[in-house]
């Protein structure tokens, strides 16, 4: 179904729909203090736990803060705990994977029995142990998030690279002596960071999930900070009186779990067209 | 057969010392944070060091770690810092529990995935398949603790025919252990569906093109033949060592389930034992998962080779 301008919006449609969701949750995430309504902190006892109103789209909470404007600072929290943590998994799981690969042998024996070994556990249990250990907060959440990538990615990074090393351009650069580091920088990274890329998507959306878990169960984000997590938890609390406490932070997660969903999709789809059926 | 059986189970073996060593380093790593907890934050220096000594948490960590796995080796997990409870007997109490949520929502998802997968390939680019593959997308963009938290607002506050939650054996009361258990099975049930959908779907689809299917159809097999008796079984190879790791992952993902439905299985255990930081807790705890996981994967991995005798040749040959 291309167009006049010769744009397939059939093959590209997933990418746009996730495009759009992602981009509204981004909006919201960068142009906090002038899309929210309210200050997230700000306290007001005597409109506490009222409905959606025409003052309060999506009502107020437990200590009469707005709603809207706290699900809108979270997405804040959530993206960046996400990014970070997508960056740590992503950098990590690549060097990893493309030293194994580049070198194989007894280097990619043992590099990647230990990323098989974290790949063994249940990442929320993973996330969960590793914030035991570091420390609840925020920044300790994206690192523990991060470290539960490595695995995946470095997995990704290796079959890549090895499909790479096949090809004669790395023989020529072999041949005119340029060195490992060279050729793994050079020749080998930018020629892997399609997968990696749509992969990355992904694991954004997971990142998303793990995060708001760490939260609700009090690991992540601590109050009175806003995360979809806490408010979430936090919501549960109050359900028979104010319901929307507990359904607002839920469709956040998943309207921004969805958007990055569809553009992982989609990207795969685009990228590599016999990955689709 | 033998020798397929006797590496994997040596793998098996090596990837559990190897993750109990991660485990207990990983959990010990921070000195001093488990003194303060048990003792509270106004534990004086004399106090931390004292409980320190008591508990051995003042030796070199290679010591501390020998000596864990020297006594988890004869079945004592220790006890519990906080008060004082042998671990071992607390933690087979709470595997039942753990165990029964995890396999209820295997079923449920399971349930869900194999008809529709089905169903999606045999109609493969039509109207079924598409609306399967969106539904798919839906159900794996929903949190399960928040899917969770709409069952008991719907069925416990709303409609009142289920209980918020709790725990009851099933042999004392198998219609409240069932009222008690469905919404957190479904919770993580449902969304677990979306993974394996796409997962059957694909393996459906894979054996639908091979000739000997469209053999069985150009001699006019019909399709609950064609499905049933010639697609299934190969499908399910693929799908099997899929569902393992999403089983596996179920098993991880109570630690929140549990948590709001109070079930006192093993992932409540594990975050009591993160909250109070009751490293024998947390560890006997995040090691049970672990090998129940590693031991699911080792079973399938056979069960696999077994189904698909070609698995075996290749490695033999």
């Amino acid at each position: 179904m291309a167009t006049a301008a010769g744009f397939d919006f059939r093959r590209w449609r997933l990418v746009l729909l996730g495009g759009l969701l992602v981009g509204i949750v981004l909006f919201a995430a960068i142009f906090a203090p002038w899309v929210a309504p309210y200050s997230p902190f700000d306290l007001d006892v005597a409109k506490m736990l009222q409905g959606p109103s025409a003052a309060h789209w999506l009502g107020t909470d437990e200590l009469g803060r707005d709603v809207l404007s706290r699900a809108i600072y979270a997405a804040r929290i959530s993206m960046q705990v996400a990014l970070l943590a997508v960056t740590v998994g992503l950098v990590g799981g690549t060097l990893i994977g493309m030293t194994a690969a580049y070198f194989g042998g007894l280097v990619e024996q043992a590099l990647m029995r230990a990323m098989d070994l974290l790949f063994s556990f249940p990442a929320i249990l993973l996330a969960v142990v590793l914030m035991a250990s570091l420390g609840t907060s925020v920044l300790n959440a994206m690192i523990a998030i991060g470290i539960v990538f490595i695995p995946g990615f470095s997995r990704l990074a290796r079959a890549s690279t090895q499909a790479v090393l096949r090809q004669q351009y790395i023989e020529a650069a072999r041949s005119i002596g340029m060195s490992d580091i060279r050729i793994i920088f050079r020749e080998i990274l930018p020629n892997i960071t399609a997968p990696l890329m749509v992969e990355a998507a992904v694991a954004f959306a997971y990142a998303v999930l793990l995060e708001s878990a760490l939260s609700f169960l009090g690991l992540g984000a601590q109050p009175p900070d806003p995360s979809w997590g806490n408010m979430l938890s936090t919501g549960r609390g109050f359900m028979a009186q104010a319901p929307w406490l507990s359904i607002v932070p839920g469709m956040a997660m998943f309207i921004c779990v969805l958007g990055f969903n569809l553009l992982g999709d989609g990207l795969r789809d685009v990228t590599d067209p016999h990955m689709r059926e | 057969m033998i020798r397929l059986v006797l590496t994997r189970l040596a793998g098996f073996v090596l990837t559990l010392f190897a993750a109990s060593v991660v485990l207990f380093v990983t959990i010990n790593v921070l000195p001093g944070s488990a003194a303060k907890s048990a003792l509270g934050i106004h534990a004086t220096a004399q106090a931390i060091q004292r409980f320190e000594a008591q508990h051995g948490l003042d030796r070199p960590l290679l010591v501390q770690y020998a000596e864990w796995l020297g006594r988890i080796l004869q079945g004592d997990f220790g006890t519990s810092f906080q008060n004082g409870v042998a671990v071992g007997p607390e933690l087979l109490k709470r595997l039942p529990v753990t165990l029964e949520l995890a396999t209820f929502a295997f079923i449920i998802a399971n349930l869900i995935a194999i008809p529709l997968g089905a169903w999606a390939a045999r109609r493969h680019q039509k109207g079924a398949d598409r609306s399967i593959t969106f539904l798919a997308t839906i159900l794996g963009a929903i949190p399960n603790f928040w899917l969770a938290t709409l069952l008991v607002l719907v069925f416990t506050l709303t409609l009142r025919w289920l209980p918020p939650g709790g725990f009851t054996p099933f042999t004392a009361n198998p219609m409240m252990n069932l009222k008690q258990m469905i919404m957190p099975a479904l919770s993580l049930g449902v969304v677990s569906s979306a993974l394996l959908i796409r997962i059957m779907r694909a393996s459906m689809l894979e054996v639908l093109s091979t000739d000997y299917v469209r053999t069985a159809e150009a001699k006019g097999a019909s399709s609950r033949t064609i499905v049933f008796r010639h697609s299934m079984r190969n499908a399910f190879i693929p799908y099997l060592n899929v569902a393992a790791v999403e089983f596996g992952f179920l098993f991880g993902s109570v630690v929140v389930i549990e948590d709001i439905f109070l079930l006192p299985g093993v992932g409540s255990f594990v975050l009591v034992g993160i909250i109070n930081r009751d490293y024998p807790v947390l560890l006997a705890g995040a090691l049970a998962i672990t090998l129940f996981v590693l031991t699911l994967n080792l079973v399938v991995d056979l069960i696999a080779s077994l189904l698909d005798p070609r698995q075996v040749k290749a490695r033999n040959a």
